[in-house]
């Protein structure tokens, strides 16, 4: 069936017809998921476990999958954070979109559920089924939509300010709990001459990170919810020009590159914090220990978090945290739907979720009970229980917003790191994005 | 590699020629055999230059849905929105500035540069200069983008460190991360990159004219420069013809430096036609505004050959 | 007077020179920086970065050998290989159909042909996309193979067809005397004959596509398929904070160039020379 699609497209492509869009409508019949498969072919996946050190994770997984099932194959692509969106959308414009596919929660999620590219998992992942009820409830719900469940959440991640409790120490600073009083400590620190924060710009998410983690202290839940959607979208509330603000605040006060900041990468600023340089750095719980490696410069036992502290009387939430689950979804369209899931499961199991939460992955596995002292490092165990103590998790802003409007906030926080932007026009460059994308 | 080689046209062959003497003599023999030896070339370029090409014109009167698969006939309204959207305005913008600079450098600068190369007095040093020069335009332009990243890198590149070095602490900054400096970063990488490809082949058009000219104006005492402007200049206009032409073609087609670099940062102000494309169809799954840009793209690399051939067919009738 | 004379032209000689040596250090500098950002760790890189490497120690390059760039070397040679062969035995066939042969709507075919040379590649991506898509070819060796040919067609032939009008009708009458075929001609007489342009076409073909950049981001997603230009940014976004690393890896993709540079630089001055500089 599958080849017979593919010659009628190839000769309506040669008849000039190549808009009839090949890739859509054809489904393949929908799988019983809760059957056991059939052990062959090879299967695809896309990960965003490219690099070091994260790569062998699939790599082990898929040969150990071989080894028991020896009539199944992989071909595994890799890919980063900053490069997985191109090449997905790439893949998905092509119709080559892998059996198993990584996906960030909110919008980015939904375009695949919209577009019948997930498959809905209910049968096997529902809370209350064998293989859901392994999972930390809230990071299935994060993936659910309308009570369905698209996608496999593969671990947790969320922000923290990681801070050198040595560098902090030296120069007499206590560990801030507002937002005032970080500023007044990055003032401090550089006074005695020490770099207060790193932050390298240059690829635009580093800085929506600050932004998302603001919002969420100084905007409501229910207004930001309504703001991600552009149909119901205004982006007027005060909270917003406030964050920018304070954004701002943060890149000319804690910052020793400040409006230079853009021409830094955040891989230059992780190092920073690993050398010792910078007393702080936001973070994601993922790159935890890539800044303490036994080789680094700063220690394990001098390595701590805290949440970004909320400005004082912020309206929204203080307890809020950003970070979401991010995980894996299986294409609705692959014929091997049911072996996608059998190899899910495998990924998931107690035990290769505890490989995954220990060094040197050290990614906060959803399996509950998987992140511990005895498989992770105390700051991953502490990031992950601060997690599931947050009153809420807002997403990244780049993924929960449509791309128009992701663009915007790109293009946006960059001209706030320069300064050639004020807060107002960045906010109506997003609401003009927002009112298009509707 | 370089502009050049990829869109080289050629001042003699792109035009429509009179039948060459040994063709007009093969007229008699078997006329279909010939189509055997250039149906390869015909057919892979039919199908895989020339009809996508026709296609694209029809893609940018469309819109799709990747994740979804369906698309819909939308008029012009992917001009009409290029129209109004000020980063394609910008995007436009950073291609002509490449394309000036890109002039003045790599057509202007590389032709005197070649006169000084090929008016030095040992053959040996004018063939390692104009080798070293062209050394930066075998590497790839990646290789070369991500070089200068690491160059203009505030804290370890060499050259904040070089200005701080000479007591010009004022002028370091971080190259690529401003808006007001980013996109002139990569031009001049580029540059860098392609001057000595351009020089070579101004060197090789020096070295065709007849020594006897040089001689003659010199001892008519005509000095160094004039003989550059009366000799060197009027006798290599063909292959500065030919330069202006692909330098300002490559410059419209810039894409790899920039997506290296900046990947049109911060704030889109690098962006250029080709990487705003990638960034519209790849990023926000707007194919059809993408096809849209690529279609301006198709206009102006077409005008610009077309003005060639006009020129050069002008040029020979006035012969 | 004369005294005077060569006095300035002696000062603006020596200033000729200072300056032509001085652009040579420019070019120089920044490659040599890069191999010997290869050689340092990244305190020495974040410490002067002027500074010479401590020790020469072949640990980054070896890192970026292990990391990717022997896979992406392999790729970069098999689909430069095949595709410069394609390439130049396809143009170099109708190059001498357009010189030796009556077709026709010959100048029909010729601006068809050689039109190719004002098409900017971006304006068919899109449509290319979906193309390789419909023919399952996109994320395939063939994509990538396919895109390089024609996309080269029209250049190359252009500079065979040039060099071939010069070549006297004499040799393929005389072949055509002894009773050889169109074809046998061809390959046994004026094939050889046409060898210096051929060899500046193979060596223009392997500089454009081992460098080549926008296709092979688009129409490979990872694995085996990547070629050095694409492999060396994601070296750089994977392991970013080892930039020894990275500077070791873009070192061993520009140096097989360079080599290929220097050996043929004859031929490619040649080629050139008789190609474009007509």
């Amino acid at each position: 069936m599958n080849n017979v699609r593919l010659r009628v497209c190839a000769v309506s492509a040669a008849a000039l017809m190549g808009l009839t869009a090949c890739g859509g409508g054809t489904d393949v019949e929908a799988a019983d998921l809760t059957a056991s498969p059939e052990y062959e072919g090879t299967l695809s996946i896309l990960t965003k476990f490219g690099g070091d050190p994260l790569s062998p994770y699939f790599e082990d997984l898929a040969a150990e999958y071989s080894s028991m099932h020896p009539e199944v194959d992989f071909d595994i692509i890799q890919e980063t954070d900053q490069s997985i969106k191109d090449k997905t959308k790439t893949l998905v414009a092509s119709s080559a979109l892998p059996d198993i596919y990584f996906s960030w929660t909110g919008d980015y999620a939904d375009k695949f559920i919209e577009g019948g590219l997930a498959t809905d998992l209910t049968s096997v992942l529902s809370p209350d089924s064998e293989w859901g009820g392994t999972f930390g409830a809230a990071s299935l719900d994060a993936f659910a939509k309308d009570g369905k469940y698209f996608a496999v959440p593969l671990y947790n991640n969320g922000k923290f300010i990681g801070y050198n409790k040595a560098i902090f120490e030296a120069a007499g600073v206590a560990v801030p709990t507002t937002f005032e009083e970080m500023v007044a400590a990055c003032s401090e620190l550089e006074a005695q001459g020490v770099e207060p924060l790193a932050f390298g710009n240059k690829d635009g998410w580093p800085g929506l990170h600050f932004l998302q983690q603001l919002f969420a202290y100084n905007v409501p839940q229910d207004v930001l919810e309504k703001d991600f959607v552009p149909a119901t979208a205004s982006w007027d509330h005060p909270g917003y020009v406030k964050s920018l603000e304070e954004f701002q605040t943060v890149v000319q006060e804690c910052t020793i590159t400040g409006s230079d900041s853009n021409g830094v990468l955040y891989s230059t600023a992780q190092q920073a914090q690993s050398a010792g340089q910078a007393a702080m750095y936001f973070q994601e719980i993922l790159e935890f220990d890539s800044v303490v490696t036994e080789s680094s410069a700063i220690k394990a036992e001098d390595f701590g978090i805290f949440a970004l502290p909320a400005p004082e009387g912020a309206e929204g939430d203080p307890a809020a945290l950003e970070g979401s689950p991010e995980g894996m979804m299986v294409n609705a369209r692959s014929p091997r739907q049911a072996l996608a899931v059998d190899f899910l499961k495998f990924v998931t199991s107690k035990t290769n979720a505890e490989t995954l939460a220990g060094a040197p992955y050290s990614q906060p596995s959803t399996i509950v009970g998987a992140v511990s002292e005895s498989t992770a490092s105390p700051a991953v165990v502490e990031g992950v229980t601060r997690l599931n103590e947050a009153s809420y998790l807002l997403g990244w802003l780049d993924a929960v917003t449509v791309p128009d409007v992701a663009d915007a906030w790109l293009a946006g926080g960059e001209a706030l790191v320069s300064g050639s932007e004020t807060p107002e026009e960045v906010l109506s460059n997003v609401r003009a994005a927002s009112d298009s994308a509707e | 590699m370089s502009a050049p080689l990829r869109t080289a046209p050629s001042r003699t062959d792109a035009a429509p020629l009179p039948l060459h003497p040994v063709e007009a003599g093969a007229r008699r023999r078997r006329r279909s055999r010939g189509w055997a030896w250039v149906a390869p070339a015909l057919l892979v370029l039919g199908v895989f230059v020339y009809l996508p090409l026709l296609q694209n014109l029809q893609y940018s009167v469309m819109e799709w849905d990747i994740y979804a698969g369906g698309s819909s006939f939308v008029g012009l309204a992917n001009y009409e929105k290029l129209a109004g959207d000020p980063v394609f305005w910008r995007a436009l913008f950073n291609n002509a500035a490449y394309a000036a600079v890109s002039l003045i450098c790599q057509v202007f600068g590389a032709l005197i540069l070649a006169a000084l190369v090929e008016g030095l007095r040992s053959e040996r040093w004018r063939r390692a200069l104009r080798a070293v020069y062209f050394v930066p335009s075998a590497i790839s332009l990646t290789v070369a983008g991500l070089l200068f990243y690491f160059i203009y890198e505030p804290e370890l590149g060499i050259l904040n460190a070089l200005l701080r070095g000479v007591g010009l602490e004022s002028l370091t900054q971080a190259w690529l991360g401003q808006e007001g400096t980013a996109i002139w970063a990569v031009i001049a990488m580029s540059q860098w990159q392609g001057f000595g490809y351009s020089t070579l082949l101004f060197a090789i058009a020096i070295q065709r004219i007849p020594q006897d000219l040089f001689d003659a104006a010199a001892l008519d005492g005509v000095g160094p420069i004039r003989r550059f402007f009366q000799v060197t200049v009027p006798l290599t206009r063909e292959m500065t013809g030919l330069m202006i032409i692909v330098t300002l073609s490559g410059a419209f087609q810039v894409f790899n430096e920039v997506m290296v670099m900046t990947s049109g940062g911060p704030n889109n102000s690098s962006q250029v036609l080709v990487t705003w494309l990638y960034r519209m169809g790849f990023g926000r799954n707007d194919f059809g505004y993408a096809a849209a840009i690529a279609t301006v793209i198709f206009v102006l690399t077409l005008g610009i050959a077309l003005l060639q051939l006009a020129i050069t067919r002008k040029r020979r009738v006035e012969w | 007077m004369v005294s005077r004379s060569s006095v300035v032209g002696v000062v603006l000689r020596t200033f000729i020179a200072s300056f032509l040596l001085a652009l040579a250090v420019v070019v120089i500098y920044p490659l040599l920086w890069m191999v010997m950002n290869g050689f340092k760790t990244n305190s020495e890189l974040f410490g002067n970065p002027f500074a010479l490497p401590v020790q020469l120690t072949w640990d980054n390059y070896a890192k970026a050998w292990n990391r990717g760039v022997s896979s992406y070397l392999m790729t970069s040679i098999l689909v430069t290989v095949t595709a410069t062969i394609a390439t130049v035995f396809i143009s170099a066939w109708a190059a001498y159909g357009l010189t030796r042969m009556q077709i026709p709507f010959s100048r029909t075919v010729l601006a068809l042909i050689l039109g190719g040379l004002m098409l900017a590649p971006a304006v068919a991506l899109i449509p290319l996309v979906r193309m390789f898509q419909a023919l399952g070819l996109y994320n395939t060796f063939w994509a990538l193979l396919i895109l390089y040919v024609a996309f080269r067609i029209p250049f190359t032939t252009f500079l065979i067809r040039a060099y071939m009008v010069d070549l006297p009708l004499e040799i393929d009458e005389a072949a055509a005397v002894d009773g050889a075929s169109k074809a046998r001609a061809f390959w046994s007489i004026v094939l050889p004959m046409c060898k210096p342009i051929l060899v500046s076409s193979v060596i223009l073909n392997i500089l454009f596509t081992w460098n080549e950049y926008l296709f092979a981001m688009v129409f490979t997603s990872g694995g085996d398929l990547q070629t050095l230009p694409i492999g060396l940014t994601n070296l750089m976004s994977k392991h970013g904070t080892e930039y020894p690393v990275v500077f070791a890896g873009m070192t061993i993709a520009a140096v097989p160039v360079i080599l290929l540079f220097f050996l043929t630089q004859k031929y490619f001055v040649r080629g050139l020379a008789d190609g474009v500089g007509k």
